[in-house]
């Protein structure tokens, strides 16, 4: 994949450039906007990683005119920034930024995030996701696991739809009844436990986890 | 400003000056009353002479004075006074009465005198004894005339006196009654809470408060000023530092992901672990600055169920990689606050919770509605705080001796302040089974 990195602290630029190239991108840095928006009309990135406090034309501008410009599909947006004004972050998602992080952050934190933002994007473009061993096609509505065919009955499919679209982020209970819910009936959060527990015993053997966190919810671990 | 009455104050000054008025005021209605009370009096003396005068018969050479006793007896009669007289020939030679009461000096018709040992008043009165005029004297003692001038002074000073004591009573309730308006000013301030810097609203204030009130305002400007840009300051050091420590942080877990020799692989992991604290120290010092009475805060309507639900996610990870069980208890708890110091709070008890729970440890985090108000708690079964320590736990900067760890001591030194910023109350206690530790923060109805 290629990102593009606007960054104008330069240890952090080459420390986020290293780490993103370790995991197999090619990675691009600028330390000002206005080369940042040149960059974006002109060449295609699947990511662009932006920090809001840029000299001269910050980061909200930046945005705003990769927006304003962006003729070329979607292009995600990962914002950094210093501040953490709840205001600052309102207007970041305002422009259309994808995520948000606020500095410092853990890199696995960052790589997860970008992992996330590939992904979605991806998914966009085609009918299939992965993860790890495990493959999904979304207009056959098929699985496979180790490219085996996997058995997945209809509320089982549409709750892994749900984990997998949200890896590593607790998915609340709430949300996947909501999301299953277009079957008519009610269902109970027994329910979805159910499903949960049938789905683990399916995808364990293969390392794929699905965590629990009472009270609360599930988690799809990134597959190790 | 104890004893430094300005009732008393303006009483003392008012004293001297009342008294002088009164004094002056009973003088000057004095005279002009007993002005005519003495000439009448005297014109009475003077009819008495009169009627001694047609008693006297010129023989001659010879001047005889013939009055019968019944008449003299008349004549002396009076229910307060002695009177005297002495008729004197135009040589001045003395034919009848009382001999030596003094006449008038000079041309004078009257005169204040002594006679016998008393005060007398004596007039002087020409009466026609054949082609001259005799003198005829007639005093009179002054019992009267001292009686009825006292009655003039009194009743001339009843009404000054009356005026005075109103005046003093009325400077006495008044100056109470006059300083209400600073009363209620002051009432006004001392309900604020600390942190309100506000300017005090001049329009209600009476005209002689305005300059008070106008020099609070300007002190008021000056301090919130102060404190604002003092709390700017902070925050924006803390916010500088990210920047350098995220990448500092980058690069520390950069090395850690590439093969180490030991000793290097160990320093390193130092260099990390010190990278994060300070992070968390530049966090906390953050919302300490934001925290502080005065700051400008944010405030909206919060869900502390949402919140904790924002923010399990990073904390899930946590809890993971040191194998503890976090589990949450989440109903709606709507509060008035700043989402920013609220999630602060939050992760300090979070932060907490998970930092001192031991391998296996179960942590819960819980948000709902109690009859006392929305809470926000946090429970774990480790080590817990001994019931001596509770207070001390919330001094900045203040560790449990012993404890294992790299905390700074600010924790819950933040979370009180915050707590006490959104009129909360933070109570610690033990956890389920008299195990752990269970901190909650109770934000009152309204």
């Amino acid at each position: 994949m290629r990102l593009l990195i606007v960054e104008d602290d330069a240890p952090l630029a080459s420390g986020l450039q290293r780490i993103l190239e370790a995991e197999g991108h090619a990675v691009d840095v600028t330390a000002r906007g206005e080369e940042a928006v040149l960059a974006a009309s002109q060449e295609k990135f699947d990511l662009v990683i932006l920090d809001i406090g840029l000299p001269q034309m910050d980061g909200f501008e930046v945005l705003r005119r990769l927006r304003a410009g962006s003729g070329g599909g979607p292009m995600p947006v990962l914002v950094l920034t210093a501040r953490d004004a709840v205001d600052d972050r309102v207007r970041g998602l305002d422009l259309g930024a994808d995520d948000y992080m606020v500095k410092p952050f853990a890199m696995p934190e960052l790589t997860a995030r970008v992992r996330a933002l590939l992904r979605r994007s991806q998914a966009h473009g085609g009918p299939r996701i992965a993860h790890g061993p495990l493959q999904l096609d979304t207009v056959a509505r098929r699985a496979f696991l180790r490219n085996e065919p996997l058995e997945l009955a209809a509320r089982e499919w549409a709750v892994l739809e749900v984990l997998l679209a949200r890896v590593e982020k607790i998915v609340s209970k709430e949300a996947i009844i909501q999301a299953v819910a277009g079957w008519g009936d009610d269902l109970s959060p027994n329910a979805i436990e159910v499903y949960v527990s049938r789905l683990r015993s399916k995808l364990e053997p293969a390392g794929i986890k699905i965590r629990t966190v009472r009270g609360f919810g599930y988690m799809l671990e990134e597959f190790k | 400003m104890a004893g430094r009455s300005l009732r008393a104050h303006l009483l003392r000054m008012l004293l001297p000056p009342i008294a002088l008025a009164l004094a002056i005021g009973a003088l000057v209605s004095y005279f002009p009353t007993i002005e005519p009370a003495t000439h009448a009096y005297d014109q009475a003396l003077v009819d008495i002479g009169l009627a001694v005068g047609l008693h006297v018969r010129v023989m001659q050479t010879e001047y005889r004075f013939e009055l019968p006793a019944a008449v003299e007896q008349v004549l002396r009669t009076d229910r307060f006074d002695k009177i005297y007289y002495r008729v004197m020939s135009p040589a001045g030679l003395e034919i009848a009465g009382d001999p030596g009461l003094p006449a008038p000096p000079g041309d004078a018709v009257a005169h204040n005198t002594i006679y016998n040992g008393d005060k007398v008043r004596v007039v002087s009165v020409q009466s026609p004894c054949g082609r001259s005029t005799c003198t005829v004297l007639v005093g009179e003692t002054m019992v009267k005339r001292e009686r009825l001038a006292r009655e003039l002074l009194l009743q001339s000073i009843f009404p000054e006196l009356f005026i005075a004591i109103a005046t003093l009573l009325i400077v006495w309730f008044g100056v109470k009654r006059g300083l209400q308006p600073l009363a209620r000013l002051s009432d006004e301030i001392k309900s604020r809470s600390a942190g309100d810097l506000r300017p005090i609203d001049a329009a209600g204030a009476p005209e002689e408060t305005r300059p008070l009130v106008g020099a609070l305002n300007g002190l008021l400007t000056e301090v919130s000023a102060a404190s604002l840009k003092q709390q700017r300051f902070l925050a924006d050091a803390a916010h500088q530092l990210r920047t350098p420590l995220a990448g500092l942080r980058a690069h520390a877990e950069l090395a850690l992901a590439q093969p180490l020799p030991e000793a290097s692989r160990a320093q390193v992991e130092q260099v990390h672990q010190a990278t994060v604290r300070t992070a968390r120290l530049a966090n906390q010092l953050l919302a300490l600055a934001r925290a502080e009475p005065g700051a400008r805060s944010l405030t909206s309507l919060v869900d502390l169920k949402s919140l904790v639900e924002g923010e399990a996610d990073l904390w899930v990870h946590q809890a993971l990689a040191r194998d503890i069980d976090l589990g949450f208890e989440l109903a709606p708890a709507p509060v008035e606050g700043d989402a920013f110091l609220l999630r602060e709070a939050l992760a300090n008890l979070v932060h907490n919770a998970l930092e001192y729970s031991s391998r296996g440890a179960r942590v819960t985090v819980r948000t709902g509605r109690s009859e006392s108000g929305a809470f926000l708690e946090v429970e774990d079964d480790g080590p817990g705080i001994p019931l001596a320590e509770r207070a001390r736990v919330l001094e900045r900067f203040y560790r449990v001796p012993g404890t294992p760890g790299t905390g700074s001591g600010l924790g819950l030194a933040i979370v009180r302040e915050i707590a006490a910023s959104h009129g909360a109350t933070l109570a610690i206690n033990e956890g389920m089974g008299a195990r752990g530790c269970r901190v909650g923060i109770t934000f009152p109805h309204g």
